[in-house]
């Protein structure tokens, strides 16, 4: 495996890992449990560089690579998904789409703050009757003079509750079908910018998922990323990024409830020994760290075609329908390893199992993401 | 000549499952008593400016705490490293470190952790000062910079002592000098992207084969075996009279009392 990454790669991962036993481990279940955004955490984590992880040093970014974005996610979301979460779609559906298609002036503007961690990014596709059907989405941004007027109920917003700079997918022409779809960035306190009530979830209940909705929003016409049109080629690229991102958090949790399953299966006896000499439970863990090590390598190969500029849509996919996958297969037999215990909020593994079972639906459900792979599979073939 | 400190770490090895040892680079771990010493000097030089150099000996493998190091905010990492130095004790260590820090002067302070989190000796800090002839202030837990000079404090016996030390000088610090900051993502980008760690190898050291490695250890780690504790707990009952008789009984027949 270690041959694998760079030193670079290990050393990332052991200061993550460090900041994040430290900082995010004792108060994981706490914030579960508050639905609380940890405010003096994520200072924490934007003054180390956690909000800009691919962004170039030049704009005040961390400079990292792709590989480094998925263990920063892996090990985060090994001690507290919902951060795991903030962190990775701030950087990949809200940072990179604004560099990739963004002008040197709005990057100047919406990046290097965001980098710095000073506002967080939201991305705002998934509306009622929208989502895996993004072509559907019916927000409107019509053109008036040198503004736009922005009208929109986005549903299920991750980072909502705290988002200043919001990617709204909308239509710039309502005629032209997926064709007429737009990004465009909408701010945090602009007059008719609304933020929903924050949603009460099964899980990741840390990050503050909200709808919002702009009722005739005003903002000017600089405010359209790329091309009028281009919104569903955005989309579908930041999504390339954010799968891999959503892999490494379903990665994370996996190897989190894995580890607290072992520790258990040491300490808790029956029959006058510790579980862990059950072939029932080995046979778990197992399967449990196989498939961990698999999902692993997925996300790393599909991150390391990324750092080479080479296409890896297909692999993205693959890795985060694997992943996530195997992160509810993986959280529910340390729940099972657990016995009683484990479905009890008094052990972590009770919250890894929630958690895990967004990673199916969110940045395209399973099915969805079949539909993108065998499509991909056939084309290839010919 | 503008402030410069060097300081001295180690990469120790983080797990030894079942007693056995692998050296590779996920296995490594910066020394954990050394981070403070790094920490000192890095607010050393906010307060002096100047530079600070972190030296490390062994296999290469060691190179990633090197760049750690860098990314918090060393300026120069060097790694003596080269075959010949394997299997030294920490006296063949001292000679080392000794020499490559003769080859990075000059200098105002080296700075040294306590101990190591793996042989735990404690011995190479002291060693080596006097291996280059450098005034020592051992296990320092507080300090505070003035112009020419350096006042640090450390307490033995129950008692604070405060040394002004002029420069140059050696010092051990205690892990409770100051909280090591967090490595900055940016800084290991840099660090691993941009800086380099420099080795120096035997040639460079001006030192002989007689003196470092196995042949210049004359101490050897014959075996190593986790100690068994057998302690027992007995609680005494009875009247307080009656415990006492009990106790001085004992502890006669134990030989701990004539």
């Amino acid at each position: 495996m270690d041959k694998l990454l760079a030193d670079k790669h290990i050393a990332v991962r052991r200061s993550v890992r460090t900041f994040c036993e430290r900082e995010l481990r004792p108060i994981a279940a706490e914030i579960d449990q508050e639905a609380r955004f940890p405010w003096d955490i994520v200072e924490k984590m934007a003054g180390l560089g956690y909000f800009g992880i691919q962004v170039p040093r030049t704009m005040d970014g961390a400079g990292l690579d792709a590989v480094s974005y998925a263990i920063i996610i892996e090990e985060i979301s090994r001690v507290c998904a919902a951060m795991g979460l903030c962190v990775t779609v701030h950087n990949s559906v809200a940072v990179y789409p604004l560099m990739a298609f963004g002008t040197d002036r709005q990057k100047e503007r919406w990046v290097r703050p965001m980098a710095r961690g000073e506002k967080i990014g939201a991305f705002c596709l998934t509306e009622p009757n929208a989502g895996s059907d993004a072509g559907a989405v019916s927000a409107t941004a019509i053109a008036d003079g040198d503004d736009y007027i922005l009208n929109a109920n986005k549903v299920f917003v991750t980072n909502g509750g705290v988002a200043d700079i919001c990617l709204i997918f909308a239509r710039t022409d309502p005629a032209a079908g997926r064709k007429g779809i737009s990004v465009v960035v909408a701010e945090r306190g602009l007059p008719g910018f609304v933020v929903g009530d924050l949603e009460n979830l099964c899980g990741m209940r840390a990050n503050p998922v909200s709808s919002i909705r702009l009722y005739d929003c005003r903002v000017p016409r600089d405010h359209l990323i790329g091309r009028a049109g281009q919104g569903l080629q955005i989309g579908m690229a930041a999504l390339d990024t954010g799968r891999m991102g959503i892999a490494a958090q379903a990665v994370g949790i996996a190897q989190g409830a894995l580890e607290e399953a072992v520790q258990y299966a040491r300490q808790r006896r029956t029959f006058g020994t510790p579980i862990e000499n059950h072939q029932a439970v080995q046979m778990m863990i197992a399967d449990m760290a196989t498939q961990i090590q698999a999902a692993r390598l997925m996300v790393y190969r599909a991150a390391e075609l990324k750092d080479k500029n080479a296409p890896f849509g297909q692999e993205s996919a693959m890795a985060k329908l694997f992943a996530s996958e195997i992160a509810c297969q993986v959280t529910d037999a340390a729940v099972q390893i657990h016995g009683g215990y484990g479905y009890s909020k008094a052990y972590a593994v009770e919250r890894f199992y929630r958690d895990a079972r967004v990673t199916r639906i969110y940045e395209g459900t399973s099915e969805v993401h079949k539909m993108v792979i065998a499509r991909s599979v056939l084309q290839s073939m010919g | 000549m503008t402030f410069h400190t060097i300081v001295c770490i180690k990469a120790v090895v983080a797990q030894a499952p079942r007693g056995r040892i692998v050296r590779s680079t996920a296995n490594n771990r910066f020394n954990p008593f050394d981070l403070p010493a790094l920490e000192t000097a890095l607010q050393l030089k906010a307060h002096y400016g100047g530079s600070v150099t972190v030296l490390s000996m062994g296999p290469p493998t060691g190179r990633v705490i090197l760049a750690e190091a860098l990314a918090m905010g060393a300026d120069r990492a060097v790694l003596a490293s080269d075959p010949a130095l394997a299997g030294a004790d920490t006296l063949a260590t001292s000679t080392t470190l000794a020499a490559a820090i003769r080859k990075l002067a000059p200098y105002h302070l080296v700075l040294y952790g306590t101990r190591t989190a793996d042989s735990d000796t404690g011995q190479v800090g002291p060693q080596t000062a006097v291996a280059l002839d450098l005034p020592l202030v051992t296990g320092v837990h507080a300090f505070r910079p003035a112009d020419n000079h350096l006042q640090v404090e450390r307490t033995m016996d129950h008692l604070v002592e405060s040394f002004e030390i002029d420069f140059p000088a050696a010092l051990t610090v205690r892990p409770d000098i100051c909280p090591p900051r967090d490595i900055e993502l940016a800084g290991l980008a840099q660090a691993f992207d941009d800086q380099a760690v420099e080795t120096l190898g035997l040639a460079d050291l001006d030192l002989t084969p007689e003196e470092i490695g196995e042949t210049g250890s004359p101490t050897r780690v014959v075996s190593l075996k986790p100690c068994k504790r057998e302690r027992q707990c007995q609680f005494l009952e009875g009247e307080p009279a009656a415990i006492t008789d009990q106790l001085i009984q004992q502890w006669t027949e134990k030989g701990l009392l004539d």
